[in-house]
């Protein structure tokens, strides 16, 4: 291929990629569930980002509490009130958002990657090795992911870090699935044929003709993930796991109730953060399966 | 059902079930410090006690020697001893199994007979007043972790109102008689079904709800109507035995999830079951004692998919009478 | 004359999609009288299936129906759902197109049979197990799923199904289409059969006019939503005259040439996209012998000097 014709390509690729993108902004404009999403979820990342200005880091730490109330109510000083030494609940909660989100989308990408590999070599790969790699699959489908994911945090740690590889290994096999089905039905279609029988690489036609075809099946399928995982965070922090120093809105939620907030009718400790991972969640939630309904027309009933 | 496919699902699940114990021998065996770094009463052990321990555990010898004595111990049902109560983990657990069995029992039943009653409706009346509301709900449940329901039950309900206990499996100390028992054990066990069934409504409606659309294009829906059926027979004798097809495996597969609510449900509620069994052997580091927890749970799901599997062959004649 | 069994007048049926209104069918008459059988064919897409649903109000509620459907002299359009579902099958029923998805997987062949008498009331002058033998399948399919049964065989189920309830009038909605030649003539002889033995009425759909020649009494010729050709059967087949009939005519040499499924030879361009429709004749874009005025006027069916009852909707046939 010649120097011109390569920039060409290029372009037109790019311009291609630009039209798609402005598509899919249109429709997710006039999809009202995708649009809600995505307005909650600028909100969220607007809050994460103005943690700094909120309150300084420095409010995490045990000492902060030193001289509050310990379970305060609302004030003008502490908007969210304090938990149970003494530390503001607001600080905790802004501070909180971003390693919910961090763990969230860290797991993601792990989940994503796995998943993605896995697929597309389950799809691509025929006989026994694509064997292999679906028993493989279906293990990690079937294996409860929750008591999965708890073992392997035992074994391996509680940091955030690993709390996120741990989550990611336990979901990629649902894209997985999702990403070799695709890539099946895209095989056989005409132009990756031909790429093959041009005598393409096989990695060339994945990467030239394959992945191009699921990425926004992946690109959905991960918006997807995100909420389960960032669920799946908090339900560990919830059992012990996570960091009581940089807490996720998981921990806070262990917090709350290992002190006794609800007897003690703290509601400003435990809605909080649960009513933040409602949201975002939600957020995440209502965005994926618009983008699936705009990248996949099948679904477009839903 | 044809005896192929019952014979290839039982050895499926016995497949999946043998990768999950080999699984189980090597997770526990990647770290390769300290086998009993994870005990907090290390420090007092003498010498004797330390190799007792870890010959206990299994982990004497080469890699391969220590995998045989595993599989004898699993075949066996010997977990060793719990690090935390040195008590036989396996009694440990059979005390324990009922109540989280009726818990989770109890709570699957209803989650899937609401939950499918509610994706049916939802679906069959597409765009209707009934389906967005409870699309908008079950979105909502679905996004909320089943232990802030618990929390939330607690708070407004057991808290405000003093209608329903707070935690535990029975009134401590007190005995009402054999009916009066079990009435009290019900009572307990309200709150945490709620929350179970809440928190896990929401995936298993919303599978149902796209389940059937996808049936509601279907030429037999039309073929029914043509017949003149009723609106609710078309739904129930034709869309409804074709939708709920598709629905089983995916609501066999969240079966898992309702298990991991397990977990933080009886720990929000103190009920002393498996799962707060597990809370417990993680702030505690009880490795054998997870081990087997971990195993159970993953049996437990493997035997729910097998019986999907089962059931599927019963709903559809095109598994049930091949050859 | 005594009442037709069925009266269609002005029926126009639009669909709603997300691209806007399609209308597919758009003003057509037809009338089929006792033990008369009616040929409609035109090419895929030009709203054959849609008219045979309309009939019984088998569209989806957001589809719009106007005009009226005489069914045994009641208008089908204006009745209340009770009405309705009793004149279901009972009156007319359909063996629909496509036989493969028509049935319900998971329900036993002789199950969905009853099931249409149990809906008028039961017990019926013919029973199931009858039936199935009347169609040549015998009583033991009765309890076979439709995956057990070959394409014909399912075919025949359907027309097994559709006599159970005595209707008056059968709608065959290409009924051989995905069938081979051979199991396409049994079909086709089965279904002769039981009209003239019954009685029946027929509305017989098919893209392929050369089936109509044995079958059809009248024949109707579609087009965009339209009849834009109606005569005596053989006589219209003959000797056809509107440029599409024409056309269409010329282009089924064969008894079930597959390779004429998709475009009648002889015959250049695609059928019109509904939501798209050429101004004018909407034959215009592809007729041969198109004048200035065809972009302009879209001629009405009208009664052609000469040939007994034949109608043409063509600037080219009757008064100007
Ligand atoms: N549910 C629907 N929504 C929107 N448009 C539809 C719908 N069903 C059919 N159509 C359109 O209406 C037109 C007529 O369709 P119809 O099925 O009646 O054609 P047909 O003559 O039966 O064709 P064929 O020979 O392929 O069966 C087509 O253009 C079709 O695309
Ligand atoms: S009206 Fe005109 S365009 Fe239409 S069929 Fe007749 S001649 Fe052709
Ligand atoms: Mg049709």
């Amino acid at each position: 291929m010649s120097e011109s014709t390569g920039t060409t390509f290029r372009a037109m690729t790019w311009a291609r990629r630009r039209t798609a993108l402005s598509r899919v902004w249109r429709e997710l404009r006039h999809d009202r569930p995708g649009f809600i999403g995505l307005l909650l979820l600028s909100g969220f990342g607007l809050f994460a980002l103005s943690a700094p200005l909120i309150a300084d880091r420095s409010s995490l730490l045990v000492a902060s509490g030193r001289n509050n109330p310990d379970l305060a109510a609302p004030s003008i000083k502490f908007l969210l009130g304090t938990d149970e030494i003494g530390r503001d609940v607001l600080a905790q909660l802004v501070w909180g958002s971003r390693v919910s989100l961090f763990i969230g989308l860290f797991a993601t990408v792990v989940a994503v990657v796995i998943g993605s590999v896995v697929g597309l070599a389950a799809g691509y790969t025929k006989g026994k090795v694509s064997a292999v790699l679906l028993a493989i699959d279906d293990f990690f489908l079937v294996v409860p992911f929750l008591p999965l994911a708890i073992v392997l945090a035992v074994v391996l740690g509680r940091s955030p870090v690993t709390l996120s590889i741990v989550i990611g290994v336990t979901s990629w096999a649902g894209s997985a699935r999702l990403i070799r089905a695709q890539v099946l039905t895209l095989s056989e279609r005409a132009y990756v044929e031909r790429a093959r029988a041009l005598g393409a690489s096989s990695w060339h036609v994945i990467v030239r003709h394959v992945l191009p075809g699921v990425a926004p099946l992946i690109i959905a399928n991960a918006t997807l993930i995100v909420p389960s995982a960032i669920l799946t965070e908090s339900t560990l922090s919830f059992l012990g796991f996570g960091d009581r120093l940089s807490p996720s809105w998981g921990k806070l939620l262990e917090g709350a109730q290992s002190s006794g907030s609800i007897t003690l009718n703290a509601w400003w400790y435990y809605l909080p953060p649960g009513l933040c991972i409602i949201g975002i969640v939600l957020a995440f939630t209502l965005l994926g399966r618009s983008l699936e309904r705009i990248f996949d027309p099948r679904l477009r009933g839903r | 059902m044809s005896r192929r496919y019952l014979i290839k699902k039982v050895i499926g699940a016995f497949l999946t079930l043998s990768a999950v114990v080999v699984f189980n021998f090597f997770l526990f065996r990647i770290v390769d410090r300290d086998p009993l770094a994870k005990y907090r009463g290390r420090s007092k052990l003498t010498i004797e006690q330390r190799e007792t321990m870890i010959r206990r555990m299994g982990l004497e010898g080469s890699k391969w020697d220590q995998f045989t004595v595993y599989i004898k111990s699993v075949l066996r049902l010997d977990f060793g001893r719990s690090f935390d109560s040195t008590q036989p983990v396996l009694g440990e657990i059979t005390a324990r199994l009922p109540a989280t069995l009726f818990l989770v029992g109890v709570s699957t039943l209803l989650t899937i007979c609401v939950g499918l009653y509610i994706g049916t409706k939802a679906g069959w009346r597409r765009g209707s007043r009934f389906d967005r509301t409870s699309t908008s709900a079950t979105m909502v449940l679905y996004s909320t972790p089943e232990f802030f329901f618990g929390m939330l039950l607690l708070a407004f309900i057991a808290g405000r109102t003093g209608w329903f206990p707070t935690g535990g499996l029975r009134d401590v100390g007190a005995d009402y008689g054999f009916v009066g028992n079990l009435i009290d054990r019900m009572h307990h066990l309200v709150l945490p079904t709620v929350t179970l069934t809440l928190g896990y409504l929401g995936s298993y409606a919303l599978i149902m709800r796209t389940s059937m659309i996808e049936t509601l294009g279907e030429d037999y829906l039309v073929t029914a109507r043509a017949k003149g059926l009723r609106d609710s027979e078309v739904m129930s004798r034709h869309a409804v035995p074709n939708a709920l097809l598709p629905s089983v495996s995916l609501i066999a597969i969240s079966f898992g999830f309702v298990i991991g609510g397990a977990i933080t449900t009886e720990t929000v509620f103190s009920y002393p079951g498996l799962g707060l069994a597990t809370a417990n052997a993680i702030s505690n580091n009880d490795l054998p004692m997870l081990q087997a927890l971990f195993l159970l749970a993953s049996a437990a799901v493997i035997l729910f998919n097998f019986i999907a599997d089962l059931v599927y062959g019963l709903l559809d004649p095109r598994v049930r009478r091949t050859e | 004359m005594a009442t037709p069994v069925l009266r269609v007048r002005d029926l126009h049926v639009t669909y709603q999609s997300s691209l806007g209104a399609v209308p597919a069918v758009r003003g057509v008459d037809i009338e089929i009288a006792r033990g008369e059988t009616l040929g409609l064919a035109g090419e895929s897409g030009c709203g054959k299936s849609t008219l045979a649903m309309a009939l019984l109000r088998l569209v989806s509620p957001t589809t719009q129906i106007t005009g009226s459907v005489l069914l045994a002299g009641k208008d089908t359009l204006t009745m209340k759902p009770g009405e309705l579902r009793a004149v279901r099958w009972a009156q007319a029923s359909i063996v629909f197109q496509g036989a493969q998805h028509v049935l319900n997987p998971v329900q036993r062949i002789g199950r969905q049979i009853d099931e249409a008498t149990e809906a008028h009331g039961g017990a019926r002058a013919t029973g199931t197990a009858e039936l199935l033998e009347l169609v040549g399948l015998g009583v033991r399919r009765a309890d076979d799923y439709p995956h057990e049964l070959s394409g014909g065989q399912k075919q025949r189920a359907l027309i097994a199904m559709a006599l159970a309830c005595d209707p008056l009038l059968i709608v065959a909605d290409e009924p051989t289409t995905a069938l081979d030649v051979m199991i396409q003539a049994q079909i086709l002889q089965l279904l002769e059969e039981i009209k003239r033995e019954r009685g029946l009425s027929m509305l017989f759909i098919t893209h392929d006019l050369s089936v109509l020649s044995h079958t059809a009494d009248r024949v109707a010729i579609m087009y965009a939503g339209r009849v834009i050709e109606v005569g005596a059967g053989k006589d219209l087949l003959r000797d056809s005259q509107h440029p599409y009939s024409k056309a269409l005519a010329a282009s089924f040499p064969i008894i079930g040439d597959p390779s004429s499924r998709r475009q009648p030879r002889g015959l250049a361009g695609d059928p019109p996209n509904p939501i798209d429709l050429p101004s004018g004749c909407p034959f215009h874009p592809r007729c041969a012998v198109a004048i200035d005025t065809c972009r302009s006027v879209d001629v009405k069916l009208r009664s052609v000097g000469g040939a007994i009852n034949r109608q043409v909707a063509c600037v080219h046939f009757g008064d100007a």
